[in-house]
């Protein structure tokens, strides 16, 4: 128990500890994405390349949301002409 | 590799669902359920992904890479002035390297690298951020929240007794880390070190704190109960103790009072335990001002009547607080002194010397300032040594009453006892004076104080070891303004005193190059303590001297330790602000710059000799903090000194503050002084004390003052030989009023003496310069420009006598500035009085040495052819006789002739050799060994007097000057009825003069010769002897 406790709150403090570099860093990631990594790293995943996937797909993730919310404007569009 | 092939070691199975889990967090995208969309979103991300993963080009981590772009941020943040950004960061950044990641216990690695790593190549322009670092410690409780409610709970009963008996992982987590005190401490019974004052935030955050943890209703007043007894509400619980007699003596005490006197009445009383009564006496004496056992009314430190412990009387216990309240209004009233200063106060003024409500507006000036340090300075040890004691109380490691605390402070009190003396006479009881000089007098009453108190001290001897070095380290702190203004002083010539504190001030009126500069331009403000008002010393006495007009009774009349040096700094002072006007011209500015860097402050100087007569014996001399050691780091230290005295005038600028910690760093001592460590005297370790304080200043302070001094003195005086030709204007003087260049001389003077004979008018203007221009400009062909000779006519009554037509003729010198300091226009007066009297010398001696023998032999022979016809026949019986008696007659004007001659080059000579010459001599010698400007100019002054002495012309001796007068009269009549031809001449008159010349020769001899007799003035034994040598031949 008490180890798991232990663990626990090492755990939490590099976290802590890793979430305010990255805040200071301004890297946009949060709480829950940034344990992901740290555990990804440990488990030898190159950070250049992670970094780079997560780059990426936050790119791809937003032009898929522009293309969306184009999508449901020329939709609505389209409602209204049809009015 | 979209499907999750079987041969996946559980690692490789770990990733891929951290990756799933990834994609999902960023990409919003969610994963299709039961089975694989080959194409689909999520599918074409994760294949993406895994690919980047396996087949990147990117090499492994490299932490000296990450470090070194760690270090680049960290430089980046301190460009930018964001400094606590700046520090948060590395000290982030080193928590993070040293703290285990979830699975692995080790630090510093490879996978921290990663992270950071990671998180760098994520970063977007980290100095664009606010960041403000949260206090890591709420994350941390965030966390337990949870985890140790159900962790507590689990398994048993919730029961939040007071004998709750926290388990191992207080220790565990207490031992882990910091960020976890507050809580932990308070679970395991310590109790939290908290002020009355400081309560209700401390109860604020108990109350989240266990609603977070706890979340029962009453746990404020389970706290209350069993945390801190809240002895200042007045309902404190009568807690039960040992009913051993000696902790019930109160009640013993009671009871027998209430048995012994029926009109006994128990009062209710607020029982306290001693430690809190201690801890009470250590707030106080730390400068907290609400307090329950001690309480502050106007300025008074009270003791509470109400307060009881339960093993001492009431009154036993009261005698005791007493005392310490006594002290504690000690410590009231100088932090009160120092927060005036600082000017945090509210509240107006400074106790004592208040009376008008404007100085509430002014700030204090610079002695009270360091003062104020040098007592600041004191508190911050002082309240270590409280902090200490305090601690010692919180770990229940030693015991601690009262009565060893006070015992342990015993020193410390007796010192506090010495500041408030010193305070009160220096600070508080200043004299009451006019406005315009209230900070000199306050801050000379305050060095003076201090240094009357060390003497006196110190004259006791090894008893008072401790208070001296105190009181020095005190007085050292305040004689820093005063040292630094007249370092500024002498070595730049500049007076500044903003706040008119230092004892001597500028006139403002007076330009430098002014020819009463000198004289004029500093007042040396005297102060006298027995009559308690100040005087002005002005000009002269600042001039001549400081020390040695003041009367014996007011001894300590001004700041008294810079008695002995304050001519040296007076003349150094004016000689160097003359100095700098003088070279200005030339390139002084940069030489004076280059200089300048290398230069140590008269205070360094003194602060770095009295530490090495301090140590004087001991063989190590701890290393001095060079610039060169001022690292960055210290830099960042400065910088946030300086930042938190800026935030106390709500002033938030990082740039300024670095600014100011660089400003600081130049001055090497800044970072001893300045952060509150014990500097410039080491108190504690002094081994020798400042022994004969008086011998220290003499040997520490003084020479510097001196060596500086004589320096500047020495370059004014070189710069005013040489550059200015002050020798040459001396003896241009010398040529030209004392008739030196004689050949010159004549040539003008005899040019007028013939226009006297010949009875034409010479008291033309133009005339007169003409003759001198010619008469100088042949030989000194530079003076003849400034030379001019006027005449003013004097009154007629004066004019009668012939020996006077001369008065009125004065020579003028331009002297040009800065050597008309010395050569003034009084000098010149007495030149001038001097000049006349040789011009009738030279006269007397002319008329007489231009009489021919035969022109009175003609004369007697012509009336004789031209008489004789008509004579002839009466009286030639008498004519034998008539040629007889005019022979006679001549022959006695040839013996008058000659005696008069006798007596005037007699004079001629005494005067041109005996005492212009010699004396000129000894005037040169002493010119040519002038330390300073004021020497020369007294020097000068005493040549010039000393000839006007010995040139009779002193009131005085006006008799003698009389006589003389008489005689060259005498002269210049004989020799006018000597030209004039016998026949104005009747044998009366001639006996007349002869016996007014013996008259006035006796009478000389007699009184010249009785001065000489009376050896009071021996240069006069040539004048007697030869005029007696003529006495005695007549």
């Amino acid at each position: 128990m008490v180890v798991r406790v232990r663990k626990r709150n090492t755990l939490s403090l590099s976290l802590a500890i890793a979430a305010d570099s990255e805040e200071i860093l301004n890297t946009g990631l949060d709480m829950e994405t940034l344990s992901i990594c740290v555990r990804l790293c440990e488990q030898g995943i190159n950070p250049e390349a992670l970094s780079s996937v997560i780059k990426e797909l936050r790119k791809a993730t937003e032009a898929l949301k522009v293309r969306q919310f184009m999508k449901n404007m020329q939709s609505f569009c389209c409602c209204c002409c049809c009015f | 590799m979209a499907a999750q092939p079987p041969r996946w070691s559980p690692l490789e199975q770990e990733q891929d669902r951290d990756v799933r889990a990834l994609i999902r967090r960023l990409t919003g995208l969610r994963e299709a359920q039961g089975g694989e969309v080959p194409g689909g979103r999520f599918q074409t991300a994760l294949i993406f992904a895994w690919s980047n993963f396996r087949f990147h080009r990117f090499l492994d981590v490299s932490s000296h890479k990450v470090e070194r772009t760690i270090e680049g941020i960290y430089e980046k943040l301190i460009v930018h002035s964001d400094l606590s950004k700046a520090a948060s960061w590395k000290r982030l950044i080193e928590k993070f390297l040293n703290s285990p990641l979830p699975s692995t216990e080790e630090t510093k690695t490879d996978a921290h690298y990663a992270i950071l790593s990671l998180l760098l190549c994520l970063s977007d322009s980290p100095s664009n951020t606010n960041y403000v670092e949260k206090p890591r410690d709420k994350e941390v409780e965030k966390e337990e929240e949870f985890d140790w409610g159900k962790y507590l709970r689990e398994g048993e009963e919730i029961d939040f007794g007071p004998d709750i008996d926290t388990p191992d992982w207080s220790e565990e987590s207490e031992e882990e880390e910091d960020a976890q005190q507050p809580l932990s401490r308070e679970d395991s019974g310590i109790q939290v070190d908290r002020t009355p004052q400081e309560e209700q935030d401390h109860n604020k955050k108990t109350v989240s704190q266990v609603t977070w943890k706890v979340g029962e209703p009453d746990a404020r007043s389970w706290l209350e109960q069993h945390v801190v007894p809240q002895y200042w509400t007045g309902r404190a619980l009568r807690f039960s103790h040992s009913l051993h007699l000696h902790s019930n003596l109160a009640a013993v005490w009671d009871q027998h009072l209430y048995s012994s006197d029926p009109l006994y009445m128990p009062e209710e009383r607020t029982l306290v335990t001693e430690t809190q009564v201690i801890r009470e006496t250590l707030w106080l004496l730390s400068g907290v001002k609400k307090l329950f056992i001690f309480q502050l009314n106007e300025g008074k430190v009270t003791v509470r009547n109400d307060i009881i412990v339960t093993h001492l009387t009431q009154n036993c216990l009261r005698s005791v607080l007493e005392q310490i309240a006594a002290y504690g209004q000690v410590v009231f009233r100088l932090q009160k002194f120092i927060d005036e200063v600082m000017g945090h106060s509210s509240e107006s003024v400074i106790p004592g010397t208040i009376s008008t409500p404007k100085k509430t507006t002014e700030p204090p000036f610079r002695t009270y300032q360091a003062f104020m340090w040098a007592l600041y300075k004191y508190f911050i040890s002082f309240k270590e040594e409280l902090t200490e004691i305090e601690k010692c109380i919180i770990n229940k490691d030693k015991t601690v009453t009262l009565s060893i605390v006070v015992d342990k402070l015993s020193p410390r009190l007796a010192q506090l006892k010495v500041l408030h003396k010193v305070f009160s006479t220096g600070v508080a009881e200043v004299p009451q004076v006019p406005p315009d000089t209230r900070n000199v007098v306050r801050a000379s009453h305050l060095l003076n104080t201090l240094y009357k108190a060390i003497l006196e001290y110190d004259n006791v001897g090894e008893a008072s070891e401790q208070t001296v070095s105190l009181l020095f380290s005190l007085w050292v702190e305040t004689v820093r303004p005063y040292l630094q203004t007249v370092d500024e002083w002498i070595v730049h010539g500049n007076l500044f005193d903003p706040a008119k504190e230092f004892i001597i001030q500028r006139n403002k009126n007076v330009p430098v190059n002014h020819r009463d500069f000198w004289y004029a331009t500093y007042t040396l403000y005297s102060v006298s303590e027995k009559m308690e008002n100040e005087e002005k010393m002005s000009d002269n006495a600042s001039a001549s001297s400081g020390s040695d007009q003041a009367p014996s009774s007011r001894q300590h009349t001004m700041v008294s330790f810079l008695k002995p040096v304050l001519k040296q700094i007076i003349m150094a002072g004016k000689s160097m602000q003359l100095l700098k006007n003088l070279q200005s011209k030339d390139d002084y500015p940069r030489q004076a710059a280059s200089r300048d860097a290398e230069r140590k402050s008269l205070y360094t100087l003194f602060l770095e000799s009295v530490q090495s007569r301090l140590r004087h014996g001991e063989e190590s001399v701890p290393d001095i903090i060079t610039e060169q050691q001022a690292t960055k780091q210290s830099l960042i230290k400065m910088q946030s000194i300086a930042e938190r005295h800026l935030e106390l005038d709500d002033v938030h600028d990082p740039l300024l503050a670095i600014n100011f910690a660089r400003l600081y760093l130049e001055q090497s001592d800044f970072h001893e002084t300045f952060t509150g460590g014990d500097v410039c005297v080491d108190r504690s370790s002094e081994s020798v004390t400042c022994q004969t304080f008086e011998l220290t200043l003499r040997s520490c302070l003084y020479p510097h003052i001196d060596k500086q001094y004589l320096e500047c003195c020495g370059n004014l005086m070189q710069t005013l030989k040489k550059d200015y030709r002050l020798v040459e204007y001396l003896q241009a003087m010398r040529n030209f009023f004392l008739l030196e260049a004689g050949d010159t001389m004549y040539d003008f003077y005899t040019s007028i003496f013939d226009k006297i004979r010949e009875k034409e008018t010479w008291q033309n203007v133009s005339f007169l310069n003409v003759q001198l221009q010619e008469a100088v400009g042949q030989r000194y062909p530079e003076d003849s420009s400034r030379l001019s000779i006027s005449f003013e006519s004097v009154d007629i009554a004066k004019k009668k006598l012939p020996v006077h037509t001369l008065d009125g003729l004065t020579l003028s010198y331009k002297v040009p500035w800065p050597v008309d300091i010395v050569i003034s226009l009084e000098c010149q007066k007495i030149y001038n009085q001097v000049f006349l009297l040789l011009l009738q010398i030279k006269w007397a001696k002319y008329s007489l040495d231009v009489l021919r023998f035969d022109e009175l032999v003609n004369a007697t022979e012509k009336p004789q052819l031209k008489e004789g016809p008509q004579l002839e026949q009466e009286t030639v019986p008498q004519f034998g006789s008539q040629t007889e008696f005019i022979k006679q007659q001549i022959h006695r004007m040839f013996l008058l002739r000659v005696k008069l001659m006798h007596f005037v080059n007699s004079l001629h000579n005494y005067i041109m050799t005996r005492i212009l010459h010699s004396t000129g001599l000894e005037f040169q010698h002493q010119v040519e060994e002038a330390k300073d400007l004021d020497q020369l100019i007294k020097i000068h002054y005493r040549y010039l007097s000393t000839i006007h002495d010995r040139c009779l012309l002193r009131e005085k001796v006006s008799f003698v000057k009389e006589a003389i007068m008489k005689v060259l009269n005498l002269v210049l009549m004989f020799a006018d009825r000597w030209q004039a031809g016998l026949g104005a001449w009747r044998m009366e008159s001639i006996e007349k003069m002869e016996s007014d010349f013996k008259n006035c020769h006796m009478f000389l001899v007699t009184v010249i010769n009785k001065a000489v007799c009376r050896g009071s003035f021996p240069h006069l034994e040539s004048l007697a002897v030869s005029l007696m040598a003529g006495m005695e031949q007549s």
